[in-house]
């Protein structure tokens, strides 16, 4: 039996099992792979323990998991993302769940710890959220860790940097790092649910808007082509100079944020980094601009500093929230700089995540059954699991491949 | 003062909040109302408006009220209705009558109301005003100077009025003026339902066959932004010369029959009824999503739906499953009324900024030259036209540019 939930309210449960029933209806890959190998026992009788945007998408993962055999505990990767309904239905569905909407930072950290104090054996992690906690606050759960998973690319960016210092004491499959995860999930996933939640938010018309993209990461490269595809008009800031040469090349205007801060109607960020719009980008941005955050952590925008220029703050709408400068220009954030198709919106469409999930899904299956041969340390996902994926999900759409000729495969073989 | 008819004032100040938003985004109508409406040519003037009522209807009928004019203001149907913003527009004064869970009698009723107003001006929408005015009402309708219609079916059914030599007052096609129908119709509907559709589904569009049936102006602005989700778009149409630009477009065009079976998502913007019926049904894949974006609620032949399927349900908000006897599953999006509207919050602030300027100030020129139009149906005045689109560019810092005096010399010669 698992541990009484932390949730908000048991009653709103039918109406988060009628969002994660839409979802089984459309997650056909991972649908037909937990048949295929999930079921084979390899994770029966595991203890896992996730931490992820708990709606239910991730709901419907974690059921699946649940049903072939794991014992699992899930919690909210961040408290604005948790929707307390699908956090209720998993919970009467079996599973150990602690999350609550709009947690405070205290209830948050006590959430993830109580997560970790069901004793994972395996862990699947979004920002590295579990792990570094579980490396920091509980140590000695360390040994019963066999290996964990990673979700987001600033979760891995995390493990780098805890790997570099040769601080990782357990294997972990850097999930987002797969094919079949970052070119769909980071790039169209990111790209139409930010824009589905900027146009349901705003209501605003974003045709020959200029819309300002920071970073040109995937998913940079698919909020600049979503947006382009509502007909505004796109510049891409960038640090690196190859993927800026690319967003020339695919035909969007780049210069740095300092030029771009008094064009933008609308800015978006997706760096993974921090504080990248700041004090000095406010001063200069025009009466009205729209300020979103698509990347991982909510401190992609200086909030902080924003709070600090405006004179007064309103809402002024649902998810905007209005800050009056002193000299009277009002700038609107959306979702209080936090994830906004997440905050603002249901998430990534649904096939995207069948996608990213089952990444996840054989990401597990595969440490639940080699963890023992991994080192410690940041590992890929196996290439073969990976084209598996793609293969699974073209044949659920009919989409059929060509073949090389026997010709076609010496060629490639020869050197000479 | 009559009494309004709304579900609750106690919704006020949500409704008050999605007005001000508008407020800060409607450019266009706040300098009108400056440089036009204020002058006073509509004080005192009774102004019946039946427009979809949310927040951006509400902020026209707002400035319209504070021109001096007496407004009433009714919903367009039932679906099209947002309670609080009713209650929010109540509180300052405009006369509402308009509830969303009203029923298709109790809507009439406040049609009825709305007329029983006595107003001299009228902002319709689907042509539902006159429609009353015309059968069941028609003692009211010696005191209408003149009318403006929102809508392409509003337009076709005040030209079918007109033919017959029935048309009783001067109506300006609002629809057709330039600023209205090339960027309300198309960008305008093409935004607001992928935004609907998006938010609704949760659904990829990547890669997903869309049909659209219909290519005037909405179906246009719907094939441009699906293909900016990646989608891959079927037109189908009857007119020859329509389907001939969306090929030139890039789309593929073939008739509904064959589409129905290829489309993972169909949307309707055609004006007329049953496009979408049993036949289709039949053939469509399991899962797939049906969605109307035009100006008639039975684009759907909803009812054969029902009466195929052996199962129907809620399962998803704004989505009912109909489960057909061989087990394939339709999803139909807010029951085929028009889904940026009943399952959002319709076109973007500044497209109704431009729509909107050509309502009030096609009401303004009703009001000027009244007794100088004949009953029928007007095009807005051109130069009115370019007058809005002037506005807006100067809100936009846009400049243009204008012909040299050899150039407009070259313009008028023959030889």
């Amino acid at each position: 039996m698992p541990a009484p939930a932390t949730i908000r309210d048991s009653s709103l449960a039918a109406e988060g099992e009628r969002k994660i029933e839409w979802v089984a209806q459309h997650a056909h890959t991972l649908n037909a792979l937990k048949r295929k190998n999930l079921d084979d026992g390899a994770l029966r009788g595991r203890r896992l323990a996730m931490a992820i945007h708990l709606e239910a998408k991730t709901a419907h993962l974690a059921w699946l998991l649940h049903e072939a055999g794991a014992t699992v505990a899930v919690t909210g990767s961040n408290p604005l993302s948790t929707q307390d309904d699908v956090a209720a239905a998993l919970a009467r569905r079996g599973l150990e769940v602690h999350a609550v909407h709009a947690a405070d930072p205290a209830a948050f950290d006590a959430h993830l710890l109580r997560t970790l104090d069901t004793r994972p054996e395996l862990i699947l992690d979004d920002g590295a959220e579990l792990i570094t906690r579980l490396h920091e606050k509980r140590r000695h759960l360390l040994p019963g860790v066999r290996g964990a998973t990673e979700e987001t690319t600033s979760g891995v960016l995390r493990l780098e940097a805890m790997q570099r210092e040769g601080a990782l004491a357990i294997p972990v499959i850097a999930a987002n790092n797969a094919r079949c995860k970052q070119m769909f999930d980071n790039r169209y996933g990111t790209g139409q649910s930010t824009l589905t939640a900027l146009l349901s938010a705003t209501n605003l018309l974003l045709a020959g808007k200029v819309t300002v993209v920071v970073s040109y990461g995937w998913v940079g490269r698919g909020l600049a082509l979503y947006a382009r595809g509502f007909g505004a008009r796109v510049v891409v800031v960038e640090i690196d100079p190859i993927k800026a040469l690319e967003a020339v090349a695919d035909g969007f205007e780049v210069m740095p944020l300092a030029a771009a801060a008094p064009l933008g109607d609308l800015f978006l960020t997706a760096t993974g980094s921090i504080n990248v719009l700041r004090r000095e980008h406010f001063e200069r941005m025009k009466d009205g601009a729209l300020i979103a955050n698509a990347g991982n952590f909510a401190h992609e925008i200086d909030v902080a500093a924003l709070e600090t220029l405006a004179k007064e703050k309103r809402d002024a709408r649902r998810h905007i929230t209005e800050y009056v400068l002193g000299d009277g220009r009002r700038l609107h954030l959306l979702a209080q700089g936090a994830l906004v198709n997440i905050a603002a919106a249901d998430g990534h469409p649904i096939e995207i995540m069948d996608l990213s999930f089952s990444v996840q899904a054989l990401s597990l299956h595969h440490l639940a059954r080699h963890a023992g041969q991994m080192k410690p340390g940041l590992h890929p996902l196996p290439e073969e699991i990976d084209a598996a994926i793609a293969r699974a999900r073209l044949e659920l759409l009919g989409v059929q491949l060509e073949k090389s000729t026997p010709e076609q495969e010496a060629y490639l073989r020869s050197w000479r | 003062m009559p009494n309004s008819i709304l579900k609750d004032p106690a919704l006020a100040p949500d409704g008050r909040r999605k007005i001000r938003w508008v407020e800060q985004h409607a450019p266009v109508l706040n300098a009108i109302f400056k440089k036009y409406l204020s002058d006073g040519t509509l004080r005192g003037r009774p102004v019946a408006v039946c427009i979809p009522l949310e927040a951006k209807t509400a902020y026209l009928c707002l400035l319209l009220h504070r021109a001096g004019a007496r407004v009433a203001l009714a919903g367009t149907a039932p679906g099209y209705v947002q309670d609080d913003v009713a209650a929010a527009i109540a509180a300052e004064g405009v006369t509402v009558f308009a509830e969303a869970d009203a029923t298709v009698d109790g809507f009439e009723a406040h049609l009825n109301r709305l007329l029983e107003t006595e107003p001299v001006l009228l902002v319709d929408d689907r042509a539902e005003l006159t429609r009353l005015l015309h059968t069941t009402q028609q003692s009211r309708r010696d005191n209408v100077w003149g009318a403006t219609e929102q809508t392409t079916s509003g337009v076709t059914k005040l030209r079918n009025l007109a033919r017959e030599g029935r048309l009783a007052y001067p109506v300006i096609a609002g629809n057709d003026a330039l600023c209205k129908h090339l960027f309300d119709n198309r960008y305008g509907t093409g935004q607001s339902v992928f935004a609907a559709l998006l938010s609704i589904t949760n659904l990829y569009f990547g890669g997903k066959t869309v049909v659209l049936a219909g290519y005037g102006w909405c179906g246009k602005g719907l094939a441009r932004r699906a293909a900016g989700l990646n989608a891959r778009v079927v037109v189908c149409e009857v007119d020859p010369v329509r389907a001939l630009e969306a090929v030139a477009d890039g789309y593929r065009v073939m008739p509904l029959t064959e589409a129905a079976r290829l489309g993972d998502f169909f949307i309707t913007s055609t004006g007329t009824n049953a496009v979408l019926r049993r036949e289709h049904f039949e053939q469509m894949k399991d899962g797939a999503v049906l969605a109307n974006a035009g100006g008639v609620d039975t684009e759907i032949d909803v009812p054969a739906l029902g009466a195929l399927a052996k199962e129907k349900r809620d399962v998803r908000r704004h989505i009912a499953e109909y489960v057909l006897a061989d087990d394939r599953r339709l999803h139909l999006l807010c029951g085929g009324l028009l889904v940026n509207l009943a399952g959002g919050d319709g076109h973007p602030v500044e497209i109704m900024d431009l729509s909107f300027a050509v309502q009030a100030l096609a009401v303004y020129h009703l009001a000027r030259h009244r007794g100088e139009l004949p009953p029928g149906v007007h095009p807005l005045p051109a130069e009115i036209d370019r007058e809005i689109a002037r506005l807006k560019l100067e809100t936009l810092g846009v400049g243009i540019d204008s012909l040299t005096p050899e150039q407009q010399e070259f313009l008028r010669r023959w030889r």
